[in-house]
């Protein structure tokens, strides 16, 4: 099957005003991302993860190498035609409504009439903005615009999503639903390219990840194989008396072969005990 | 189905979209609100009049008069100021705020993002040109009425010839709402449509609204005395090289010493057999022109 996104050899070098040598934001990256899969870009900042995302795009020409996307050079307006793309921290016409947003966005992509406005309105439902729909944006808050701009990137329904931080600026309750969007377009076979700071987030919901430094790919692969840790194995035990710890414990000292590294209480992640104490709390 | 429909450049609607979204950008900017200013204006040269009947043939046509040059002076003013500053504003806006990116994201090709953006400037420029046209052949209209009744009564009172109250009475009906007047606000727009394309061409080089907009205010000035520069490229003793480079300025930066054909429509002249054809040909050239530099340029462009 015809990759969804097939990037190859990429070089992107910027020559900012007042600097003699160009700046190479990115350095022969080279990655394909299947269709259906959910890939994680990661990175320091300046990184050159915005840049190859853009690249991808045609928002920026490559100085060599090639991107395409189901096959079509990135050049070539055709290209754009299934995908859709949440820019960083997103920012669109301050006198459109939320739903004029969407519609605008519609049009473009081509819909109309009775499809665009059913299409328009479960967008702003499926991101949770039914009810500003109707103001301008101006008033919008970070976190609904970014969520605004993702229900503009699905717009067309299209085939391979990319996401430009989606999470940034939104709260952990917005973050997780984010997630759970990723999960559900995952589920629906929609190829998805996204990077992100929150790595435990990518760690969840993407199938590969790359992990990009100073504009080259430094470490690429499933996400499974990537954060095994080859000798070692994890025991989880609830209600386990100190007499059964202390057993296990000489159990394992008489094994010639393994070792006992940590024995304690797993700690809850802050983003989990945060969850449970807001979102979590207000379910019924 | 791997391979998609063709997006091919110069898509009547996806432009359509573009120019009504500049478009209601552009109103909800308020820049209606000059419309208003325009009917004050309107009153106010209407309201001017010296109350003195000695000379009756002179005085009734001068303000009508002082209603078309006041009118044509203000759609001017607003047209140039429009074309120049919306134009200026839009896109490098579009680039600042980085709200392309999501445009050009989505199967949009460059050129017609580029024609939707100036048709949106064009389509606002119109419809406020329509609307002061309307509003000044309104009052026009009543106040030629009652020129002409008043000149009427007191010519017949002094004893003047049929045969010249009926030429009075036609040199009047010409400064009302004529449609050489109705052509001069036309010619105003086709001159705020080629500023407008002007700017254009500058955005997509210099995206920055401050200098985009200084330029094309400069540019505007370059071009009304364009005439005279010319002679300079063309006079004696220019190598062919200056001259070259001449056209090609020439070229590219409108005259807009063609559009001072508007003073003589005020003035109660006409056009001239073919005048506005060769004016809407010239527009329409230089129109293209700016659009094809700026899409050479933009097509080009990285943000
Ligand atoms: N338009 C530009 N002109 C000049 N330099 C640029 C431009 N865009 C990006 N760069 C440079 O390219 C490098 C990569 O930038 P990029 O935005 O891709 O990083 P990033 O990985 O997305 O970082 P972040 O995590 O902060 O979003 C940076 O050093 C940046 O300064
Ligand atoms: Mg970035």
């Amino acid at each position: 099957m015809e990759p969804a996104v097939e990037i190859r050899n990429l070089v992107k070098e910027f020559r900012p005003a007042g600097r003699k040598e160009p700046l190479r934001a990115v350095d022969d990256v080279s990655l394909s991302i299947g269709a259906g899969e959910v890939y994680g870009l990661i990175g320091p900042n300046g990184s050159g993860k915005s840049t190859t995302m853009k690249a991808l795009l045609g928002l920026v020409q490559p100085d060599s190498g090639s991107c395409r996307i189901f096959g079509n050079d990135s050049l070539q307006v055709d290209s754009r035609q299934q995908v859709g793309f949440l820019p960083e921290n997103p920012y669109f016409y301050k006198h459109l409504s939320g739903a004029e947003t969407l519609r605008f966005y519609g049009k473009l992509c081509g819909l109309r009439g009775a499809a665009l406005e059913g299409r328009v309105k479960e967008l702003l439902e499926l991101v949770d903005l039914s009810e500003a729909g109707n103001r301008r944006l101006g008033g919008y808050s970070k976190g609904m615009l970014q969520r605004i701009g993702l229900a503009q990137a699905l717009v067309q329904e299209p085939r391979l999503v990319i996401l430009d931080e989606p999470t940034a600026g939104v709260d952990p309750i917005g973050s997780r639903q984010i997630r759970d969007l990723i999960f559900d377009l995952k589920k629906r076979g929609i190829t998805v390219f996204l990077c992100s700071h929150l790595l435990e987030q990518v760690q969840e919901v993407c199938d590969r990840v790359g992990i990009i430094h100073r504009g080259r790919m430094v470490k690429e692969g499933p996400l499974d194989e990537l954060l095994a840790v080859g000798d070692q194995t994890e025991i989880i035990l609830r209600g386990a008396s100190p007499e059964l710890l202390e057993k296990i414990r000489a159990l394992v000292s008489s094994d010639s072969g393994a070792e006992l590294l940590r024995a304690g209480r797993p700690r809850t992640t802050l983003e989990r005990l945060f969850l449970q104490e807001t979102a979590d709390r207000r379910k019924p | 189905m791997s391979h998609p429909a063709k997006n091919r450049p110069l898509n009547p609607r996806r432009i359509g979209v573009i120019t009504m979204h500049t478009f209601t950008q552009l109103v909800r900017m308020k820049v209606f609100y000059f419309l208003g200013v325009f009917a004050v204006i309107l009153l106010g040269s209407n309201l001017f009049e010296i109350q003195d009947l000695g000379r009756p043939d002179l005085e009734g046509t001068d303000v009508l008069r002082s209603i078309r040059s006041w009118s044509l002076g203000t759609m001017t003013l607003f047209s140039v100021v429009i074309g120049v500053v919306a134009t200026a504003l839009l896109l490098p806006k579009d680039v600042e705020d980085r709200t392309l990116y999501t445009i050009l994201a989505k199967p949009v090709p460059r050129l017609d993002y580029l024609v939707g953006k100036l048709g949106g400037v064009l389509l606002l420029i119109f419809v406020s040109l329509l609307v002061m046209d309307l509003l000044m052949a309104g009052v026009l209209a009543l106040r030629t009425n009652l020129v002409v009744a008043e000149q009427v009564a007191a010519v017949t009172a002094a004893g003047w010839p049929a045969a010249e109250i009926e030429a009075l009475r036609q040199d009047t009906l010409n400064q009302g709402p004529t449609w050489s007047l109705h052509g001069a606000v036309f010619v105003v727009f086709l001159r705020a449509a080629v500023i407008a394309s002007t700017a254009m061409m500058i955005s997509t080089f210099s995206t920055s609204t401050l200098f985009t907009t200084i330029t094309g205010f400069l540019m505007y000035f370059i071009g009304n005395f364009q005439a005279e520069a010319r002679g300079l490229y063309f006079g004696e003793g220019v190598s062919p090289l200056e001259k070259g480079a001449g056209l090609l300025v020439a070229t590219i930066f409108p005259d807009f010493q063609l559009f001072n054909v508007i003073d003589n429509l005020i003035e109660g002249g006409h056009f001239e057999g073919g005048e506005l054809p060769m004016l809407i040909a010239l527009s329409g050239f230089y129109v293209v022109l700016h659009l094809f530099v700026s899409w050479i340029v933009f097509a080009e462009k990285e943000f």
